[in-house]
């Protein structure tokens, strides 16, 4: 009975969730495609909590529908009208953007044909006894990473060169974006109930932050959820019209940054230079070393999220980094 | 061979079509980013799902660390793509 | 010497830290961290001939649980290339950006693209190799687009959309390695994955991901725009490199995890592919009015032979002919990447000299810029094949393969892209030779004209004449 419930819950789940995918996709109204996957991913995120995968769960519904929302949603607001390359020749058989009925019958066929050759073969792989060489090498050396929390573990023990080299990604994106131009125009200062609202709610969140960062070794969280919540405080007081939004300036704002990514590296080659393998901490150190490196991590991806919301370099960094070269440039 | 697994992994296919047709078909660049997260989605859901191991057994905790990095490289790409087509649109304003 | 692994990873990892941290000494501090990078590759290459296939796992936790890296001599070999290419392109680079606010951009993200590009060569783990496909596409893609000019953010642009279509693909490969195999250890995986759907279906999802990256035709639509708009050492190192990091991945997959999964009519797909890829790219090139869309499009025709070298390893039984055919394809990447850094380096030359780089216009480049020239010429003669550059003993050996396995085919569509590519270089170097005498004493100026030269005589003479311990090289398996 209670299989057969959960089993129309999991229909219910997975029809609104093809359901907001297709509706995101099908519709031509570029705002209304953008919080249809803002839903989608909220959707989602619960479809990871029903599959045991808080983390996931978290990292997806702050990230993955928060922060990716919040970035589309910004970048609609700028473009009112719509960036279409695409020159429309007349021709009777043309769909809504100019591409031929031929073509565009041709692209689903080419989609459902992958998704068919995709299922065939994971149902083949499904029929195979699932394979449990790595789960159990998890558990029976979970003792040894210095946390309890397996997922945690594996990200930042295990497979720890993985998150080294994310947090290089990260780092490379938000470089990119700082070469292509300044941050967007701040908001206007927000109303009263707004200014309110942020007033206790930005506090609550920075607690979150730390809590997420704390609990990540022994339950569900850890330094991408922690980072998450950091950056959405700083996107509440940018939306809320505030000059200050928790950013440091200049080369404060640099180190930070690399806080992750350096912190990460330093640990791994002090590690070498002690003898032991790169990143291979020392059992008894395990726990430490990994809270160290995660709340490096943490400050680092609250500013580079926070930034990329932002969309370039502030306005302040801009402002003084240019007129120190200004000074520099006389100089020489 | 688990119904649940199964449900979630076809659902993914599924999914993973929708995004490559719209990445293929849109011509609005907002829309083919918004297709290829979808597309990613529909990726982590093939991964969480062949993690799951059953309501009362734990997880297989691999692809849940793997679908979180993937969620973090998803956001930084879609964050520069973002910002190229701002630079774009402001060039075009400037023509 | 497994310390040499790490080094080559962290080593550019810290210098772009380094550089992002103290931008008033970022170019000593780059250029310090190529060397010490160069220094790093050359003993792994050392390292690797003298002690045999080297292998790290990381953090000591087992393959499988962990990620290992592995080093043969086809990674130590490209890890070298991709040092001593990125090292001439960084000197070339301090000289070619003026501003300062440019520079300070681009120092970061050029160590990144360099950490990117060697932990993909030494990566030995399945979803490690994706986000390390990542890190370069990211890092290239702002690369590419430094400047801000509306034909370099647009084409980088779509080289960032086409990027991530080919990641997505790849990871759904690597996710039904995973459901079907447990592990995502590309030692492990190399015994355990035998022919099915999965191993099919998996196969096809990563390779159709990374012809997209190669650029492999007829993907190859994003790489002329994105390569011609970016600034010179960018375009080098995307031509030379980073496309050839997407190959090498795909020869991995082919000949190493899913050796017994591959078929003949797939590899003969490929070897068309190329086919096209050559035809179309040299015939675009011949057309093409501006230098470095003709290199662009030099490079999608050059990939192309890379595949033709498929249906051959797949046709010749395991043996000295199949090694030879080997150690071909090998020669002719490495020659190819030499000789097309050399080419966009020279050409940024004359682009900032002349300032411009339409093909009909360089009316006496060749008095006003010898070096320059030189340097166009000797790439131009590893381009086309001719003795004695590395790409003559890589032609040698696909025309033999083509014999001994009774393909003709590659044979004639060999023959007709190395006179394409004849073709296109005799004109450049026709107009480069201008009618008017030259009076002015040419000026060279070192810093930006010898990486040029270097990195071309390379490709021309050096590979070609010493190119023999490639093979040997070649045998160290992993």
């Amino acid at each position: 009975m209670k299989t057969m419930t959960l089993h129309v819950f999991d229909g219910l789940l997975l029809l609104s969730i093809v359901a907001l995918a297709w509706a995101s996709l099908a519709t031509t109204d570029v705002r209304r495609s953008v919080i249809l996957f803002m839903a989608f991913g909220l959707v989602l995120a619960v479809a990871w909590g029903r599959l045991l995968a808080p983390d996931v769960a978290l990292a997806e519904a702050a990230i993955g529908a928060g922060l990716s929302g919040a970035l589309l949603l910004a970048a609609v607001h700028r473009q009112p009208r719509p960036l279409s390359p695409v020159s429309s020749n007349d021709s009777r058989h043309q769909g809504p953007n100019g591409l031929s009925i031929v073509v565009r019958w041709a692209v689903t066929l080419l989609s459902a044909a992958l998704a068919g050759t995709l299922a065939w073969a994971l149902l083949h792989a499904f029929s195979s006894t699932p394979h449990n060489m790595l789960p159990q090498a998890i558990s029976g050396n979970l003792a040894a990473s210095g946390v309890s929390n397996p997922v945690t573990a594996v990200l930042l023990n295990f497979r720890a060169y993985d998150t080294l080299l994310e947090l290089a990604v990260l780092l490379t994106a938000v470089l990119g974006i700082f070469s292509l131009g300044q941050a967007t125009p701040g908001y206007q200062p927000a109303g009263p109930v707004f200014d309110g609202l942020v007033h206790w709610l930005v506090p609550v969140l920075i607690l979150m932050a730390g809590y997420l960062l704390w609990v990540g070794a022994h339950a569900p969280g850890g330094a991408f959820q922690a980072g998450a919540a950091l950056a959405a405080a700083g996107v509440v007081l940018r939306l809320a019209g505030r000059s200050r939004i928790g950013l440091p300036d200049g080369s404060a704002l640099r180190i930070v940054m690399a806080a992750g990514v350096g912190v990460f590296l330093l640990v791994g080659l002090s590690l070498l230079l002690l003898g032991r393998p790169f990143l291979g901490y020392p059992p008894a150190w395990a726990g430490a070393l990994i809270l160290l490196i995660e709340t490096a991590a943490m400050l680092s991806i609250a500013a580079t999220l926070l930034l990329a919301f932002l969309g370039g370099q502030p306005e302040s960094t801009g402002v003084k980094a240019a007129a120190k070269q200004q000074r520099e440039e006389i100089s020489l | 061979m688990m119904t649940t697994q199964i449900l979630y992994a076809l659902t993914g296919c599924v999914i993973v079509a929708l995004g490559l047709r719209g990445a293929l078909l849109h011509a609005s660049l907002l829309q083919r980013i918004v297709a290829i997260n979808v597309m990613g989605a529909g990726v982590f859901m093939l991964l969480i799902a062949v993690a799951y191991r059953g309501p009362g057994l734990p997880p297989d905790p691999l692809p849940h660390a793997l679908v979180l990095t993937g969620i973090v490289v998803a956001v930084s790409a879609t964050a520069l793509a973002l910002a190229l087509a701002r630079r774009l649109h402001a060039e075009q304003d400037d023509d | 010497m497994t310390d040499a692994m790490i080094g080559l990873v962290a080593l550019p990892l810290a210098g772009a830290l380094a550089t992002l941290l103290l931008p008033r000494s970022a170019t000593t501090m780059a250029i310090g961290t190529a060397l010490a990078t160069t220094i790093a590759a050359g003993l792994l290459l050392f390292g690797v001939a003298t002690q045999g296939a080297m292998h790290y796992e990381i953090g000591g936790w087992s393959a499988g649980l962990g990620i290992a890296l592995r080093a043969d001599g086809l990674s130590a070999l490209l890890l070298m290339m991709t040092a001593l290419v990125a090292l001439a392109a960084s000197v070339y680079a301090s000289a070619y950006f003026n501003a300062a606010s440019e520079r300070t951009r681009f120092w970061p993200l050029w160590l990144l693209l360099w950490t990117a590009l060697n932990a993909l060569l030494l990566s030995g783990d399945l979803f490690n190799l994706y986000v390390t496909l990542e890190l370069l596409g990211l890092s290239a893609v702002a690369l590419a687009s430094l400047g801000g000019k509306r034909a370099a953010v647009a084409a980088a642009l779509r080289y960032l959309l086409v990027g991530l279509l080919g990641s997505m693909m790849f990871l759904a490969g690597v996710s039904l390695i995973y459901a079907g195999y447990g592990t995502l250890d590309l030692a492990t995986l190399t015994n355990m994955v035998e022919p099915g759907p999965v191993a099919w279906t998996a196969l096809s999802l990563m390779t159709t991901g990374l012809l997209l990256k190669t650029a492999l035709f007829p993907l190859h639509f994003w790489l002329p725009p994105a390569h011609a708009s970016a600034p010179a050492p960018v375009s080098a190192v995307l031509s030379a490199l980073v496309v050839k990091a997407a190959f090498y991945l795909v020869l991995r997959l082919w000949l190493g995890v899913f050796a017994t999964v591959v078929t003949p009519v797939a590899a003969n797909l490929l070897g068309l592919l190329g086919a096209c890829a050559v035809l179309w790219g040299s015939w675009r090139a011949l057309q093409a009015e501006r230098l470095k869309l003709m290199a662009a499009y030099s490079t999608v025709a050059q990939l192309g032979y890379l595949f033709l070298f498929f249906p051959l390893l797949l046709a010749l039984p395991t043996g000295p002919a199949r090694d030879l055919a080997a150690g071909g394809l090998v020669l002719l990447a490495l020659t190819h990447g030499f000789a097309k850094a050399g080419l966009f380096l020279a050409i940024g030359v004359i682009q900032q000299r002349c300032g411009h780089d339409t093909i009909r216009e360089l009316d006496g480049t060749a008095q006003r810029l010898p070096a320059t020239t030189f340097a166009i010429a000797l790439a131009g003669v590893a381009l086309i094949g001719l003795p004695p550059s590395g790409a003559f003993l890589g032609k040698w050996q696909l025309l033999a393969g083509a014999v001994a396995t009774d393909q003709w085919v590659w044979l004639l569509v060999t023959a007709i892209g190395s006179l394409l590519a004849a073709a296109y270089i005799f004109r450049v170097l026709g107009h480069a030779f201008g009618h008017r005498p030259y009076t002015h004493q040419p000026v060279t100026v070192a810093r930006e004209e010898w990486p040029a030269l270097l990195l071309a005589a390379m490709a021309a003479l050096g590979l070609g004449l010493a190119g023999a311990p490639v093979w040997g090289l070649l045998e160290i398996d992993i």
